[in-house]
C-alpha cells in the first residue's frame, strides 16, 4: 500500500499544473524527465491493481506477452515528434498522456517484466535501443525543426539524450551478454 | 489450453489498439510531426485572411483589400532573423522569377510580412527588401503595427512564433497562396521552389481559362 501512496503521490504532483507546465517547458524533461517519472508512477502503482484483481492479470497477460506489447505501443506513440507537440496545445492529448503513460504502460510493464523470460526482456531492452539510436540520429540530425513548440538547440538536447540513453542500454546488454555473475558469487 | 487462449485474444486486441492508435494519432499515417497535420488542417479549413492594416516599406498604409482580386504569395518572417528567413525569402524570390510575367502584379502579388512590428519599420523594410531584389510594389514587404490583428493573422494561418530571450524569434516557414477571394488555399513546401512556382503558374493559367 505504501507503494501505492508513493505512486499516486508522484502522479498528482506531476499533474498540478505548474509543474506540468514547468516540465513541458523544456523539451528534454518532458520526454526523458516527465514522461518516465508518469510511467515509474504507474509501476509504483501496479501492485494495488495487482491485488484487486488477480486473476485479470492472470488470464489476459499469462505469458507478459500482451502487457510489454501494449508498453511498447504507448512508448511508440509517444516518441513520435506530433504527440510531443500535441500534448502542449490540445487539452484531450494532454490528458490521455496522463493516463496511457501510468496505466496503460506503467502498470503493465511490471505486470509483464517478471513474467518474461531473459531472452525476451534482453529483446525489449535490445528494441528500444534501436528504437533511441534511431530517434537520436533524428532529433540530432534534422535539419528542419520537428517539434514546433520547441526550438532546435532543444531537440539537438533531446537527440543527444536518446543517444546517452542508448549507450547506458547497450553498456548493459554488454554486461549481460558477457558476464556471468555466479563467477562472483 | 483455454489459459493461452485469452492470452492469445489479449495479444491480438493490444495489436489492434496499437494500430488504431497509431492510425488516429498520425491522421491515418499521413501526418506525424504537428507541421504536417497543421499544414493539411489548414488546407481542409481554407481560412479567410483577416481584415489587418500593412504599413509597407515605402511606408505606406493600406488594409489588405489592397489585393482584392488578386492572388497572394505569402510569406511570414523577420529581418533581423539569420537564419531560416533568407532562405524562405531568397527561394520566395526565385519563386517571383519562375512565374510567367505576364501574371506579375496583374493577377498575383508577392508579400512577405513580418511578425516583428517593433523592429521592422518601412527604413528597415525597405533595406532588406534589396538584399532580395524585391521591387516594394509587385513584392511588398510589410509590417502589421498592431499587434492584435497581427496575432490574430498568425493564429489563423497557423503560424508559430516562439519569441526568444535575445529578440529572435523561432517560427514555422511555408509559403502561403491566398486567393482572389481573400481564402488560403495552398500552403506550399518552401524548399520546393520549382514544385511551389509550378502549383502557383498552373493555378493562374486555369484562373485564366475561365
Amino acid at each position: 500500500m505504501d507503494q501505492f501512496k508513493l505512486g499516486l503521490g508522484l502522479f498528482i504532483f506531476l499533474a498540478i499544473p505548474p509543474v506540468a507546465t514547468f516540465m513541458e517547458s523544456v523539451m528534454v524533461i518532458h520526454m526523458h524527465m516527465q514522461m518516465p517519472m508518469l510511467i515509474i508512477a504507474g509501476l509504483l502503482i501496479a501492485p494495488f491493481f495487482q491485488q484487486r484483481f488477480p486473476r485479470f492479470f492472470e488470464k489476459w497477460n499469462q505469458n507478459g506477452l500482451p502487457g510489454i506489447l501494449l508498453f511498447i505501443i504507448i512508448i511508440g506513440y509517444w516518441m513520435l515528434p506530433r504527440t510531443m507537440d500535441e500534448a502542449l496545445t490540445l487539452q484531450s492529448v494532454e490528458i490521455f498522456k496522463f493516463i496511457s503513460l501510468p496505466f496503460l504502460a506503467g502498470v503493465p510493464l511490471r505486470d509483464s517484466w517478471k513474467k518474461l523470460t531473459d531472452f525476451q526482456k534482453n529483446s525489449v531492452i535490445t528494441f528500444f535501443t534501436i528504437a533511441f539510436l534511431g530517434m537520436g540520429a533524428l532529433y540530432t540530425l534534422a535539419p528542419d525543426q520537428l517539434c514546433n513548440n520547441y526550438l532546435i538547440i532543444e531537440q539537438l538536447t533531446l537527440g543527444w539524450a536518446f543517444l546517452l540513453t542508448a549507450v547506458g542500454m547497450i553498456v548493459y546488454l554488454l554486461y549481460v551478454a558477457f558476464v556471468d555473475p555466479s563467477q562472483y558469487e | 489450453m483455454n489459459k493461452t487462449k485469452h492470452n492469445t485474444i489479449a495479444i491480438i486486441v493490444v495489436l489492434l489498439f496499437g494500430c488504431i492508435l497509431f492510425y488516429v494519432g498520425t491522421d491515418g499515417f499521413r501526418a506525424y510531426t504537428a507541421e504536417t497535420a497543421r499544414v493539411n488542417q489548414l488546407m481542409k479549413d481554407q481560412p479567410q485572411f483577416p481584415d489587418v492594416t500593412l504599413e509597407d516599406s515605402n511606408g505606406r498604409i493600406y488594409s489588405f483589400s489592397e489585393f482584392e482580386n488578386k492572388y497572394v504569395f505569402i510569406t511570414f518572417m523577420y529581418t533581423a532573423c539569420t537564419t531560416v528567413c533568407w532562405e524562405l525569402e531568397a527561394n520566395m524570390g526565385e519563386v517571383y522569377n519562375l512565374i510567367p510575367e505576364q501574371y506579375i502584379g496583374e493577377d498575383i502579388v508577392f508579400l512577405s510580412i513580418s511578425f516583428d512590428p517593433e523592429k521592422d519599420d518601412p527604413e528597415t523594410l525597405d533595406r532588406y527588401k534589396g538584399y532580395f531584389n524585391s521591387d516594394g510594389e509587385t513584392w511588398r514587404m510589410a509590417r502589421i503595427p498592431d499587434q492584435t490583428q497581427l496575432d490574430n493573422l498568425l493564429k489563423e494561418f497557423g503560424v508559430i512564433v516562439i519569441p526568444n530571450d535575445s529578440g529572435h524569434f523561432t517560427h514555422n516557414s511555408a509559403f502561403y497562396l491566398v486567393n482572389r477571394q481573400g481564402t488560403l488555399t495552398n500552403i506550399m513546401d518552401f524548399k520546393k521552389i520549382e514544385e511551389a512556382a509550378d502549383t502557383v503558374t498552373t493555378i493562374l493559367k486555369n484562373d485564366k481559362g475561365e
